[in-house]
C-alpha cells in the first residue's frame, strides 16, 4: 500500500541528514507542543515569557529549573544506561519509590552516626533499586522473561508498599494525612541558599561525569554498544555479555533509586505519594532524545526541567492540568521517532 | 458463602476490560505490531466514555465514542509503527504518554462526576435476586454476556477463515505473505485499529459499566495487565477468557473483602493481581519456544531486507 517496494534502508545515513531529522522531529513535536498548549488556554505570547524567560533568565526561575532537573538527569541516565544494552527499563519509578522508601527508612529511623546519615541514604536508596531491579534481570537472563512487562509491574508493586506504609506506620501523626514527618537536619541536603537548589547538585554533576567517562573512555562503554547493536555478534566475539548486561542493568536501578533520595532529601524533605509521580516517561524521553549519551541526558535533563517548571507555573495561573507536561513529553517522543524514517529509509526507483 | 458469591458475582466485570483489551492486542500482536500503548488507548476510552454519558449521551453510545476516540490515538500509532516503521516499543510508550496527559489535559472538568451506567441483566429482565442463581446473573451486564460469544467468534475467524489466517501469517513471516499477495501495510493498519477499537471499548467499559465516574489513572495498569495476559494465552482467544477470569478474580478481592468488612492489608493485598501476572508470566516464558509467539513480532519487514 505504501510502497514497500520502492523503500530501502540506508547503509550509514550521512550525520547531516541524520542531524537535520532530528532536529524537525524535535522542531515539529515542539510546535505541536505549543499549539496544544495555546489551545489549553496559554495566550501565545506568554509561551516565550513562561518557558524560557521564567525558566533560564530569571535568577528564581533558573535556580527552581535547576531543582527540578536534578532527579530528571539521575532518571535519564538511568534509563540511558540500560538503554545502551537494549533492556528496557519500564519499572523506573518502582526503584525511584523503593530508593525513597530506604532513605525514610534511615531518616525516621535516625539509623547510624548524624555526620553519615545523609551518606547512608544514599547508598541504601541506591542499593534498594538495584535490588528491585535485580529480579526481571535476572529472570530475563535465565528465562527469557520480556522486562518490559516484568519491571513495570514491580513499578506498580513498589508504589502499592509506599501507599501501606503512608497510610500505615509512617503515617504522619501530627497531621494524620498519608505523608512521613518531615525530615531532620542531618537527613537532608544542605540549601545553596540560591532558591531551592541543594547541595545535591554536586552529587548529579559527579555521577554525570563518571558516567560519561565510564561510556565514552571506557572498555564498558565500548562492550555496552557491541550488546547494544547486536547481542549475539558480542557473544560470539567473546565479550564479556553477561557482565556488560548485568554492571549496566544493576546501574540502572541504583540511579533510580538514587533519583528517589535525592528527591526527597533535597526537595520534599517526606515521603508521600506524589513525590515519584511521572518519572518513568521523563526518562525514557530524556534517554531517548539525548541518544543515551550522559552529557546530552544532562542538557536535555536541564530542558525537561525548565518544562516541569513552567508547567508548574501554567497550572497556577492558567489551571492547566499536570497531564500537559506527560502529554508534551509523549508528543515529543513520537515525533522524533517518525521523522527518524526520512534518515533511516530511503525511496529508490528501480528503472 | 455470602462472601463467595458476592465474589463470583462481581469476578465477570472485572474481567471484561482485561478480555476485551487482550483481545485486541492478540490481533494487533498477531500480525507482528508490538502495541505497548493498550493503557493509553484504554485511558482515552475510558475518559471519551464518561464524558459521553456526562454531557446526556446514551450509556451504549458512550461505549462507542470510547472506541472510536481510542482507534483514533491507534491510528497515530499505526502512522509511527507501520507506515514509518519506528520501533515499537518506543512508540507504545509514547502512545501510553499522549493517552495519559492527553485524558488529564481534556478530562480534568468531568473527573469524580458519577453518573448512571449501563443497565445490568437484573433490571434489564427483572430477575429475581432471591436465588444463588438470580444473584449472580443480575448483577452482570449485555457487554459480559456477549463475551464468550465475542470470544468464539474472534478464535474461528483467526483459525477458519482465509482473512484469519492471513492475519496470523503476516505476523509469523511478512516475506511469505508478501510473495503469497497479502498487503503488510494495509494487513497491520487495520490489526493495530481492531487493536484500539476493543481497547477503548474496555476503557469506556470501565468508566461506564462498572465505576459510572472518570477518574484520571482510573485504568490502573490494566492495560500491561491485559500485554501480559496475551502472553500467557499464547496468543489464543479462548485461553484469554480463562487468563481474563483468573486475573480478575484476584483484582476483585480487594473490593469484596473490603465490602464485608474484612480486617487485612488493603494495599499489600492490592499488589496480588500484579504478582500473579509477574508469577504466569515466568511460567509462560518457561516454554520458551512453544510459547506462541508471532514469529515476526515487534520487528519491521522491509521487503528488500533478507529475512
Amino acid at each position: 500500500m505504501f510502497d514497500a517496494a520502492f523503500l530501502v534502508r540506508r547503509q550509514a545515513p550521512g550525520p547531516l541528514l541524520s542531524g537535520a531529522c532530528y532536529a524537525g522531529g524535535l522542531f515539529v513535536g515542539l510546535a505541536i507542543s505549543a499549539i496544544l498548549l495555546v489551545q489549553a488556554g496559554v495566550p501565545a505570547d506568554a509561551l516565550v515569557d513562561e518557558f524560557l524567560v521564567a525558566t533560564f533568565l530569571t535568577s528564581d526561575g533558573l535556580s527552581q529549573t535547576l531543582t527540578a532537573a536534578l532527579p530528571l538527569v539521575l532518571v535519564g541516565l538511568a534509563s540511558a544506561v540500560a538503554m545502551r544494552v537494549r533492556f528496557w527499563n519500564i519499572g523506573i519509578e518502582g526503584q525511584l519509590w523503593l530508593g525513597a522508601v530506604a532513605a525514610t527508612w534511615v531518616a525516621l529511623g535516625g539509623i547510624g552516626p548524624e555526620p553519615l546519615r545523609l551518606p547512608l541514604m544514599l547508598v541504601l536508596g541506591a542499593v534498594v533499586g538495584a535490588a528491585w531491579i535485580a529480579l526481571p534481570l535476572w529472570l530475563k537472563l535465565k528465562w527469557g522473561v520480556n522486562e518490559v512487562i516484568s519491571t513495570l509491574l514491580l513499578g506498580s508493586i513498589a508504589f502499592l508498599l509506599v501507599q501501606h506504609l503512608l497510610f500505615g506506620v509512617w503515617r504522619d501523626p501530627a497531621t494524620n494525612f498519608p505523608v512521613t514527618a518531615a525530615f531532620p537536619e542531618a537527613s537532608r541536603f544542605a540549601a545553596t541558599g540560591w532558591g531551592q537548589l541543594h547541595y545535591g547538585f554536586l552529587l548529579v554533576g559527579a555521577v554525570t561525569a563518571a558516567l560519561w567517562y565510564l561510556l565514552d573512555y571506557t572498555r564498558v562503554g565500548f562492550y555496552a554498544d557491541a550488546v547494544g547493536h547486536n547481542i549475539k555478534t558480542a557473544r560470539a566475539a567473546g565479550l564479556p555479555v553477561g557482565a556488560t548486561v548485568t554492571g549496566l542493568v544493576l546501574l540502572s536501578g541504583a540511579l533510580s533509586g538514587l533519583a528517589g533520595v535525592t528527591i526527597i532529601a533535597g526537595t520534599e524533605h517526606r515521603l508521600s505519594q506524589v513525590v515519584g509521580n511521572g518519572y518513568l516517561f521523563s526518562a525514557i524521553v530524556v534517554a531517548y532524545v539525548a541518544r543515551a549519551k550522559p552529557v546530552w541526558v544532562l542538557v536535555v535533563a536541564l530542558a525537561l526541567g525548565a518544562v516541569f517548571t513552567a508547567g508548574n507555573v501554567l497550572k497556577v495561573f492558567y489551571s492547566i492540568s499536570e497531564g500537559m507536561i506527560v502529554l508534551v513529553q509523549g508528543t515529543v517522543l513520537i515525533s522524533i521517532l517518525m521523522a527518524q524514517f526520512f534518515s533511516t529509509y530511503a525511496l529508490s526507483r528501480p528503472s | 458463602m455470602d462472601f463467595l458469591i458476592g465474589w463470583l458475582a462481581i469476578i465477570p466485570s472485572y474481567a471484561t476490560p482485561l478480555l476485551l483489551a487482550s483481545l485486541g492486542l492478540i490481533i494487533c500482536e498477531r500480525a507482528g505490531v508490538l502495541n505497548l500503548g493498550a493503557e493509553g488507548l484504554m485511558a482515552v476510552g475510558a475518559m471519551t466514555g464518561a464524558i459521553i454519558v456526562l454531557s446526556g449521551g446514551n450509556p451504549w453510545a458512550a461505549l462507542g465514542g470510547g472506541a472510536i476516540a481510542a482507534a483514533a490515538l491507534a491510528l497515530l500509532f499505526s502512522l509511527a509503527t507501520v507506515v514509518k516503521r519506528a520501533d515499537h516499543t518506543l512508540s507504545g510508550l509514547a502512545i501510553v504518554a499522549i493517552g495519559l496527559g492527553v485524558t488529564g489535559v481534556l478530562g480534568r472538568p468531568y473527573v469524580q462526576k458519577t453518573f448512571r451506567g449501563i443497565e445490568t441483566l437484573g433490571d434489564l429482565f427483572g430477575i429475581d435476586r432471591g436465588t444463588v442463581f438470580g444473584r449472580i446473573v443480575a448483577v452482570q451486564d449485555p457487554v459480559t454476556s456477549a463475551l464468550p460469544l465475542i470470544v468464539f467468534a474472534l478464535w474461528w475467524w483467526l483459525q477458519k477463515t482465509r482473512s484469519g489466517l492471513r492475519l496470523t501469517a503476516v505476523g509469523e513471516n511478512p516475506a511469505a505473505a508478501d510473495v503469497a499477495g497479502i498487503d503488510i501495510q494495509l494487513t497491520q493498519l487495520a490489526a493495530v485499529l481492531a487493536s484500539g477499537v476493543l481497547c477503548g471499548l474496555a476503557g469506556a467499559y470501565l468508566s461506564v459499566a462498572t465505576s459510572h465516574v472518570w477518574v484520571e489513572g482510573m485504568v490502573a495498569a490494566r492495560g500491561w495487565v491485559a500485554i501480559a495476559l496475551v502472553i500467557f494465552a499464547r496468543w489464543n482467544p479462548a485461553r484469554a477468557l480463562l487468563g481474563a477470569l483468573l486475573f480478575g478474580a484476584a483484582d476483585a478481592l480487594v473490593p469484596r473483602l473490603q465490602a464485608i468488612g474484612a480486617d487485612f492489608p488493603v494495599y499489600l493485598t492490592m499488589t496480588a493481581p500484579y504478582i500473579l501476572t509477574l508469577g504466569v508470566l515466568v511460567l509462560s516464558s518457561l516454554r520458551g519456544k512453544t510459547s506462541g509467539e508471532p514469529g515476526f513480532l515487534g520487528l519491521v519487514y522491509l521487503r528488500q531486507d533478507k529475512h
